[in-house]
């Protein structure tokens, strides 16, 4: 089955989307993609349950003053039946003069087909004023634009007003809208709650929908989990229940899914060919982790000296040594201390420091837990700030 | 360009001046080469101590002779652009610091309006500044973060505010994103901000 037409106009959109994203690489910006895979139990309201597969490529280009972000989901449940859909978004921030003032004007345009339906597609416009505290923060806004499935378009209004506060790890929104569409409108209420420990982040809504007119009315939550194996790879867990969205044209659901989300590399490399000169360069996710299983930490020690400790997953190993600008570069033997730990304490001054360590007698590598940048003769060396 | 070629005329004129013993364990035609620009860096009142430390790198990493001279040069040049940008006080840790941070990316305008905001020492904020960028941070970014916590934040503080981008970072934020995040964290918050781009959350159908 061919992806139908607004589907496909979406997708098209999104891979034109990349393509800018990738082809002039602002000096500031950073670009980052990832692909989520995953399957899922979902039952949308009117419908049998189902399982389905789903593949969501996504790229975010961000700027201090703005992102744009390129989203597709491709959709497949065990009848065969296949979704597609698209999104391409953008959010443009404007710092007035005052200092907790941020104006944000954002804009979205997505479509999406399932089956012989009739194609989806919506292009709306936000403009927020937001009001910024240390740890917390409100805005208020309104939307405009137009939706269509299959038909004359329909207009799209709303308005909203929300607010946040973070307290230690865990941050807390809460927002009320009003929204027209065509002849429906709805009132949505909805709060969240996110915290992340460690590699585990938690995120859960609870929202109800009331004053509804053709919008489907009732309470609804959603609730996911994130965990990072490392720094390409992150599984997730999700589910819940989400209501109809007149604009986007997605049917209320239940829904219990699990994947994995992999980062991407190659957007951030392109985006660093011109934000760094050629002596350094950028550190991406997928290659932070240089060598395997060799990570080093320095804790400086109340007497002045720095304590470094290097985790080797290899147990084999016989011998570790470091060299750097604090041993004038001559290698410096740590000794074991335990299972794969390899520890010296040597006097560091305070300052930037580079550093490379090796494996019995092998090449000079840097450890995770380090910055890497080109060294000047053709390899890398470690950059670790000391305090 | 005029420092390039004053450095290199002091090289191939300057006699050495007692050559660091430590520079023995460069080979006979490079040894005399990375000397004179050490020497030539001491009468321009630069450090040499990361001049040497960088031929002793590429010593170590038995890196060919011309690399080595070509590194510490760069490296001579970086300290100079470097104190331009700091003033003729700086003290030699902060030149280290500084002349990464150039080399990295950062602007020397941000060099000089970090000297101008803090009293304290600006090596780790400026080693702080360089391992952001390097890390994958836009230079814009890091230098806004920077210099919103370089007026009143200690040495420890900027540190852990590194951490912080990086624990960040590593579960999956966007540098641009996690470092101001961590730099909210201190200062004023921009979270919660963005709303035409906001995360989809994982897995829904």
């Amino acid at each position: 089955m061919r992806p139908p037409g607004a589907a496909r106009q979406a997708w098209a959109a999104s891979l034109a989307a990349a393509w800018w994203l990738l082809g002039p690489p602002a000096p500031d910006a950073q670009t980052t993609g990832t692909i989520d895979v995953g399957v899922s139990s979902v039952r949308y309201d009117g419908f049998l349950a189902s399982g389905a597969a789903s593949v969501s490529p996504s790229l975010r280009w961000e700027r201090p003053t703005g992102t744009l972000t390129a989203r597709g989901t491709y959709l497949r449940f065990e009848s065969g039946h296949r979704s597609l859909q698209g999104l391409v978004a953008g959010s443009f921030l404007i710092r007035p003069g005052a200092q907790h003032w941020r104006g944000e004007l954002s804009g979205s345009l997505g479509a999406s087909r399932y089956l012989d339906f009739a194609s989806f597609w919506h292009a709306t416009a936000d403009a927020r004023l937001h009001i910024l505290g240390a740890d917390g923060g409100a805005w208020i806004g309104a939307t405009a634009g137009g939706t269509s499935y299959g038909r004359a378009a329909r207009p799209v209004t709303g308005a909203g007003i929300g607010a946040w506060a973070r307290r230690s790890q865990v941050t807390l929104a809460a927002s009320a809208t009003r929204s027209f569409v065509g002849d429906t409108a709805y009132s949505d209420f909805v709060s969240t709650a996110q915290t992340r420990r460690g590699t585990l982040a938690l995120d859960a809504s609870l929202g109800v929908r009331l004053a509804s007119l053709g919008g489907g009315h009732g309470v609804f939550g959603e609730a996911s989990a994130t965990l990072a194996l490392g720094e390409r790879t992150i599984l997730f867990v999700a589910g819940g229940r989400y209501p109809t969205d007149p604009v986007s044209g997605s049917v209320a659901g239940r829904y219990v899914s699990g994947g994995v989300r992999l980062r991407l590399a190659s957007p951030a490399r392109i985006a660093s060919r011109t934000a760094l000169p050629s002596g350094s360069r950028q550190r991406t996710p997928d290659d932070a982790d240089p060598v395997a299983g060799v990570r080093l930490d320095l804790l400086p020690q109340p007497d002045g000296a720095v304590r470094i400790v290097l985790y080797v997953a290899d147990s084999a190993a016989a011998g570790v040594e470091l060299a750097g600008d604090f041993t004038d570069w001559q290698p410096y033997e740590l000794h074991r201390t335990g299972d794969g730990t390899w520890e010296a304490v040597l006097p560091i001054p305070s300052g930037l420091h580079r550093l490379n360590v090796r494996i019995d007698r092998g090449a000079w590598i840097v450890p995770a837990g380090l910055t890497r940048a080109a060294d000047d003769f053709g390899e890398e060396v470690g950059i670790v700030a000391v305090p | 360009m005029t420092l390039l070629l004053a450095v290199t005329l002091v090289a191939l004129q300057a006699p050495a001046q007692g050559v660091d013993p430590r520079l023995q364990r460069l080979d006979s035609i490079t040894r005399p080469m990375v000397a004179a620009l050490v020497d030539s860096a001491r009468a321009a009142a630069l450090p040499t101590e990361p001049l040497v430390q960088r031929a002793l790198e590429g010593a170590t990493k038995r890196a060919a002779g011309d690399r080595i001279v070509a590194a510490v040069r760069r490296l001579a040049l970086d300290l100079g652009h470097a104190r331009d940008a700091l003033g003729i006080t700086t003290s030699p840790p902060e030149l280290t610091a500084a002349a990464a941070a150039l080399r990295a990316g950062a602007p020397a305008a941000t060099l000089t309006e970090l000297r101008r905001i803090r009293r304290e020492s600006l090596t780790v904020p400026l080693a702080v500044l360089t391992d952001l960028v390097s890390s994958g941070v836009p230079v814009d970014s890091a230098a806004a973060a920077v210099l919103s916590l370089a007026a009143k934040a200690r040495d420890a503080d900027l540190v852990e505010f590194r951490r912080a981008v990086e624990r960040d970072v590593a579960l999956g934020a966007p540098p641009a994103s996690a470092t101001a995040a961590a730099a909210a964290a201190f200062t004023t918050a921009d979270v919660q901000v963005n709303a035409g781009a906001r995360q989809q959350r994982p897995g829904r159908p």
